[in-house]
């Protein structure tokens, strides 16, 4: 089966005899404990049948003035496709977690502003192997394993500590920071825009606060280099994102270096390739404006108030989002779409029961590195992401 | 020294020096040998201790193994799960579980003090007897 844990989507799962194989502690719980904590189909907190729950998120959409879809990122393609679909026909606001995750690095990529290649690629090629600000011990468990660090590959077939040179950049010692050892450099940062300056001087020639020639140098000996970033170099940009792609491009003209976003929920990647696909923007899209905007951003949009429904899709705001945001959460009707009791079905006006993506019901899901990847269920359910949005999208 | 090591090697074991336990003079040191090999019991014969609790179920161990690259280089070797039938580790609901320790290069009379899995390990959850 294909783990949907996080975005590695590892195809190498199985389970026998009642035990699961080779997925990470990570995807063992997201796999094993499937069935508990199951919602139910409630609206205004009484239990219902599926039916009524979902005409009841009908007329909720049907009589909004302002509202907006937000979640989606464990969904299909599929699901995200007939999402947009809605927010096309409701004219209203679409977004995703990536919007305060990686999904400018996403767009850049989209818009072939930075290169970027494919984690087979990464295995079969890749000499330097740079993860900056991001921490896969916790995100993506088998990513180095799997994919980027450890495993032989065509062309670097005599393993980790001859053919590859880690980098790990990042504030704190971390899990993989311990891993750089022989053929290694950890970078300890307190600002990762003065280490992007270190980088531009020393392609200049010239010393800066962080000794990284060394790592250019390396750079020079491969035809592949990666770079893995993750939040860390997000916030640790300050909103500078342009300083970085501009630092790709320069060290591009020195030495071929790639760019894959790491870290984020199982298809991120696939709803900011959906809505590109439909609207030229990965996230923060407003139909009734044709544009997107950081201010349309879900966050964005309860801090200001300009939302009066959420349909919600496959996410709890209400544990993940700040309080500044999370608590103009109660002020609005709240369509939940969602496998699990979590603490927004507790506040939602409609709660409508749906199936694990992966797990329960197939489809199509993109990897971190946008390869598009076809999921194995192992159970079937009737009512599925893709059988809600379906009916809503029928109601409307 | 002789039976020092060949307590450590599992080829004796502390029950076999008699005076140790007859004797009441020895009543100290044999409590504070008690508290030494008890590690031992916890080890494999090649001396790993695996500690479930800190293990994460990363795979590096099992990828960076040299057996498994050899005996299985389309499977573990470039980062699956192994295919092969008797690997020595593998992930079993989300923990590292071993499966055949005689293949171990630390296995044997012809032992090499290998310790690639533990120092792949981020979490120290791997470690041997040696330390």
């Amino acid at each position: 089966m294909i783990c949907t844990a996080c975005s590695c989507l590892c195809d190498d799962v199985e389970i026998v005899d009642g035990k699961v194989l080779n997925a990470c502690e990570r995807g063992y719980r997201h796999i094993s404990r499937y069935r508990e904590s199951r919602a139910k189909p409630m609206v205004e907190g009484k239990e219902v049948d599926v039916d009524s729950a979902i005409e009841a998120a009908v007329e909720l959409l049907k009589s909004a003035k302002s509202p907006a879809i937000y979640g989606l990122d464990t969904s299909t393609v599929e699901a995200q496709k007939i999402a947009v679909e809605i927010a096309k026909k409701l004219n209203c606001y679409i977004d995703d977690n990536s919007s305060f995750c990686l999904g400018e690095f996403v767009e850049a990529i989209l818009k072939k502003e930075i290169p970027s290649s494919t984690l087979d690629d990464v295995r079969d090629r890749a000499y330097v192997v740079i993860y900056w600000g991001t921490n896969p011990y916790h995100s993506l468990p088998r990513h180095m394993s799997r994919y980027a660090y450890y495993p032989r590959g065509a062309k670097r077939q005599r393993g980790y500590d001859e053919d590859r040179y880690l980098v790990v950049i990042d504030v704190r010692r971390s899990e993989a920071a311990k891993l750089a050892k022989k053929n290694a450099k950890f970078i300890q940062v307190d600002s990762d825009l003065e280490l992007v300056d270190s980088f531009m001087r020393a392609l200049e020639g010239k010393a800066g606060k962080y000794e990284v020639a060394s790592i250019l140098r390396e750079m020079k000996k491969a035809d592949f280099n990666v770079t893995f970033g993750g939040l860390g170099l997000k916030y640790g940009l300050r909103g500078n994102f342009r300083a970085f792609c501009e630092l790709l491009r320069n060290i591009n003209k020195f030495a071929p270096l790639y760019f894959i976003p790491s870290g984020f929920h199982a298809n991120m990647r696939g709803f900011n390739e959906t809505l590109f696909e439909a609207v030229n923007a990965v996230n923060s899209y407003s139909f009734s404006s044709a544009a997107s905007s950081p201010e349309f951003a879900f966050t964005e949009l309860l801090k200001r108030e300009r939302i009066d429904t959420a349909l919600i899709v496959g996410t709890d705001p209400i544990a993940s989002l700040p309080l500044e945001a999370s608590g103009k959460l109660p002020k609005l009707k709240k369509i939940l779409v969602d496998p699990r009791n979590t603490l927004t079905s507790k506040i939602a006006e409609v709660v409508i029961p749906s199936a694990f993506s992966g797990i329960e019901s197939g489809g199509e899901m993109v990897r971190s590195d946008g390869v598009r990847v076809k999921l194995k269920p192992i159970a079937k359910a009737e009512v599925d992401d893709v059988y809600v949005l379906k009916r809503i999208l029928e109601g409307l | 020294m002789s039976f020092a090591f060949k307590l450590i090697n599992r080829e004796k074991k502390l029950e076999d020096c008699k005076p140790l336990f007859e004797d009441k003079k020895y009543e100290v040191q044999l409590k504070k040998l008690q508290e030494m090999v008890k590690p031992l019991a916890e080890a494999t014969e090649t001396g790993l201790i695996v500690k479930s609790e800190k293990c994460n179920g990363c795979g590096n161990c099992i990828v960076v193994c040299p057996v498994h690259v050899e005996k299985d280089p389309h499977g573990a070797g470039i980062g699956r799960g192994p295919t092969i039938t008797d690997p020595i580790y593998r992930i079993e609901n989300g923990k590292l579980v071993i499966l055949n320790m005689h293949a171990c290069r630390r296995y044997g009379r012809n032992r090499i003090l290998c310790v690639v899995c533990r120092e792949n390990c981020p979490t120290d959850a791997i470690s041997f007897l040696e330390g």
